[in-house]
């Protein structure tokens, strides 16, 4: 090696530590990430017991990475690279199709979707023998994505594993009223402003007549950067946001039982995830009440995050909407919280809920 | 700590770069020494003081050894009992109660104790300097610290290569510093990062993504068995290269441990080509003593397959790794008593595929969990129980790292290494190289950062 080289590359080399080095040391740590949407590691608390059970380590490994100068220009680096240099497909399993992102949702974990299907099969024998119990699975947007190599699971097997554990269920079939354009293009979700065709389907199956013609007002609330924005350094255009509202909707009131609280069906205040938006984002167990409706008619949800975007334009129909997400709360508990009487019940879950054994 | 990590990179390296080149020349020993321990206590705090003990009593069977000449078998024995002891208790003593559990019918309950990181390497290095001292091959070290500093010293503490006594007793006393040198380090120190982080961590992701998968084709079996090749080669390669070039960065001078093994003609070459200070420690401290190949014939093959078991053993306490071993001093019994010249005659492509698929067979057996796993992944090559011989999945996977395997085929092969080397782009390559290895920092940070896979394999050494 030249010895002009060897200064030029001890130099830099060793620059690029000390200032990288020094950068980490002199900028502000910041207490979340906006890009992330989650609060990032701080430093540890440093003790000889910490030090010795290695929570300081940990902390220390977990805080030098999430408060690294210029995170996100690096992560943006790794995902330029690993899409454009090394061609692979996906990017952490993320990929960008037509300015959407996309998380490849596979394989298919068969002995999950039974699990899940037993879960709400036990439900039903214990609970709801003498209600009116539906059920419908909401497609991840990866279905509909056509002319495309990404791997999928394999739909058909998941509907027909449900079919054979819930037949005493009536299943109301929303996969033809969706298509791409009616999730959100930078997160898993679906839109609400595009939901009253799915929820027209629910009302037929249902034998619910009154709001086929409900009038809603579109609302707009901004740019609206999803989960899949926040997962990946890949970056496409952000989606605007919009939730359909009335005045039935502006009167109801929500109670969330796991925070003892009442609130809006529109959380209106600020949060990290805007789809938090729809009552509050993730909860246990929390009900809606109309103060319309003067018969007794309710609702039970057995639901995911879909169901929250949906569940407020069910309420014209009912007096008191109750949603469960039994990825939050046991199914033991129900009978603690819920008198099971004459109410309608759904069950709506997601494929990517239902591919996974997280129901409790 | 791991030197693919941002606190190896940007926060340890740094601080004792500064200190060890700001500090005058003659603190420089202890600067790395406590530098060592430090980078030992924070990857295994609780087990620092396993190591002093370690270096404690290696030190003080050195001087026993090297004093009392009459007695020396004595204190060699007892300080190889204590170390291997040591080895045995920490690493194998699970694995032997599992299989005596097998035959008794009250059961041993487990010890379920946690591995000290790096006990192989180290335990192996101060064996070598304890037998080296008996046999008068080095002098005693009368200085603790000194000892200490060649025991624990960072770069090559946790992951090889294991660097002898022999070769590091005069660097202790007095190295060259120099820029050139420094700079050779920077070079195998990013080239090494790269071939962790970029081809390693990468190969391991597809790896994982063949365990994750229920549509198995013989293709993805086949590319499972190339790209667990490359991922073993690039991960022990990757950190050699890293422990040499830190060395470099410090004053050292550490053996290879890694020559292009894969383009090797015979598995006996494969050996001498692969993990170079592993294979001729066995050989040095376990193969001659036990008479090497002067002695009858199936004490010769007795003594091949010990040393071959023991190898196995020494990757992990695992039936696998025995196997693996075992695996390997049958195939280089078979190369030395029926085949071996045979192989030397015959094209060198065929030798080399030869070698290719053995290796490749014996790291399907090195990555397997059990019995079931390894029948499964070998039988999966040759379309066992109707596997289907392509499947969308396979596909899809094969198009996603085609260029990283292709990348990892072509760098275990000299050519790069002939291409950067001629003479005639010689000036190119002198302009480019900052340039590059620069670059290569700088994206191996952007997938560390990312918090990209990055596992650390040699836990279970």
């Amino acid at each position: 090696m030249k010895k002009n080289n060897s200064i030029i590359i001890t130099v830099m080399f060793s620059a690029i530590l000390i200032l990288i080095f020094l950068l980490n040391i002199a900028i502000e740590d910041n207490k979340i990430s906006e890009s992330e949407r989650r609060k990032l590691a701080q430093f540890p608390e440093i003790s000889i017991q910490s030090l010795l059970d290695r929570k300081a380590i940990d902390g220390f490994e977990d805080y030098s990475v999430d408060q690294f100068a210029f995170r996100d220009f690096f992560r943006n680096v790794k995902s330029f690279w690993s899409t454009n240099i090394f061609f692979q497909k996906d990017d952490n399993k993320f990929f960008i199709k037509d300015n959407a992102l996309y998380k490849m949702e596979y394989p298919l974990k068969e002995e999950n979707v039974k699990i899940n299907a037993e879960k709400i099969k036990n439900i039903y024998d214990k609970y709801l023998q003498e209600n009116d119990v539906y059920y419908a699975i909401i497609p991840d947007k990866n279905y509909y994505l056509e002319n495309d190599d990404h791997l999928k699971i394999d739909y058909s097997k998941l509907k027909n594993i449900m079919q054979e554990n819930l037949n005493d269920f009536t299943y109301i079939d929303i996969w033809d009223e969706l298509t791409l354009e009616d999730y959100y293009r930078t997160d898993l979700h679906w839109k609400q402003e595009n939901l009253v065709k799915v929820v027209n389907v629910f009302e037929k199956e249902m034998g619910i007549t009154q709001t086929l013609n409900s009038y809603y007002e579109k609302k707009s609330l901004g740019e609206y950067y999803g989960t899949y924005y926040t997962q990946t350094s890949n970056n496409v255009n952000p989606d605007e946001m919009y939730v359909l509202t009335n005045e039935i909707i502006e009167n109801c009131t929500t109670y969330n039982y796991e925070k003892k609280e009442n609130g809006e069906v529109y959380n209106s205040k600020e949060t990290l995830d805007k789809y938090d938006t729809f009552l509050s984002g993730a909860t246990a167990l929390i009900e809606i009440n109309n103060p319309y409706r003067k018969d007794d008619k309710e609702l039970i949800i057995f639901r995911d995050s879909f169901g929250s975007s949906i569940a407020p334009l069910f309420i014209e129909n009912y007096k008191k909407i109750t949603l469960v997400d039994l990825r939050y709360m046991s199914s033991e508990l129900l009978e603690e919280f819920i008198e099971f009487d004459n109410q309608d019940v759904i069950f709506l879950y997601s494929t990517l809920i239902l591919n996974q054994n997280i129901l409790k | 700590m791991i030197f693919s990590s941002i606190s190896f990179l940007f926060y340890f390296l740094p601080i004792l770069l500064i200190i060890y080149y700001v500090l005058p020349k003659k603190c420089r020993n202890v600067v790395l020494l406590i530098a060592s321990l430090l980078f030992y206590f924070y990857g295994e705090p609780k087990y620092i003081l396993l190591m002093l003990f370690t270096i404690f009593q290696t030190y003080i069977f050195g001087i026993l050894i090297d004093k009392y000449k009459n007695k020396s078998k004595i204190f060699l024995a007892i300080s190889i009992c204590i170390s291997i002891g040591a080895l045995v208790y920490f690493k194998y003593i699970d694995f032997i109660i599992e299989n005596v559990n097998l035959l008794l019918k009250n059961k041993l309950s487990f010890v379920n104790i946690a591995l000290p990181i790096g006990i192989s390497f180290y335990t192996f290095q101060l064996l070598s300097y304890l037998i080296d001292v008996y046999n008068g091959k080095c002098k005693v070290q009368k200085n603790i610290f000194k000892l200490a500093l060649y025991i624990s010293l960072f770069p090559q503490l946790i992951a090889g290569p294991i660097v002898r006594y022999t070769d590091v007793e005069a660097q202790i006393e007095k190295r060259e510093h120099s820029v050139e040198k420094f700079a050779i380090g920077v070079r195998r120190f990013v080239i090494g990062l790269g071939k962790k982080v970029l081809i390693a961590n990468i190969c391991g992701e597809f790896n994982n993504a063949f365990f994750a998968s229920s549509e198995k084709s013989v293709l993805f079996f086949w590319m499972y068995g190339i790209s667990v090749m490359l991922q073993i080669y690039f991960d022990f390669s990757g950190y050699s290269d890293m422990a040499i070039g830190l060395g470099k960065m410090f004053g050292f001078d550490f053996m290879e441990n890694f020559n292009y093994p894969y383009v090797a003609k015979s598995v006996t070459e494969f050996w001498r080509r692969w993990h170079i200070s592993l294979s001729s420690w066995f050989k040095d401290y376990v193969y001659i003593p036990l008479g090497g190949n002067r002695v009858s014939k199936i004490k010769w093959i007795r003594n091949i397959l010990i040393v071959w078991i023991l190898t196995g053993l020494w990757h992990g306490a695992e039936w696998n790794f025995l196997i693996w071993g075992l695996y390997f001093g049958i195939i280089l019994l078979l190369e030395k008593l029926v085949f071996g010249k045979i192989l030397e005659k015959i094209p060198p492509i065929f030798s080399r595929i030869y070698t290719l698929l053995i290796v490749m067979i014996s790291f399907i057996i090195f990555n397997s969990e059990n019995f079931v796993q390894i029948k499964e992944n070998l039988l999966g090559l040759i379309s066992y129980k109707n596997i289907p011989i392509i499947s969308l999945e396979s596909i899809y996977y094969i198009k996603s790292y085609l260029v990283v395997l292709v990348i990892g085929i072509i760098g275990a092969t000299p050519l790069m290494k002939n291409i950067v080397t001629s003479k005639k782009i010689e000036k190119i390559v002198q302009i480019i190289e900052p340039i590059f290895l620069i670059s290569l920092l700088f994206i191996c940070t952007s997938y560390i950062v990312d918090g990209s896979f990055n596992p650390f394999l040699y836990f279970r050494f």
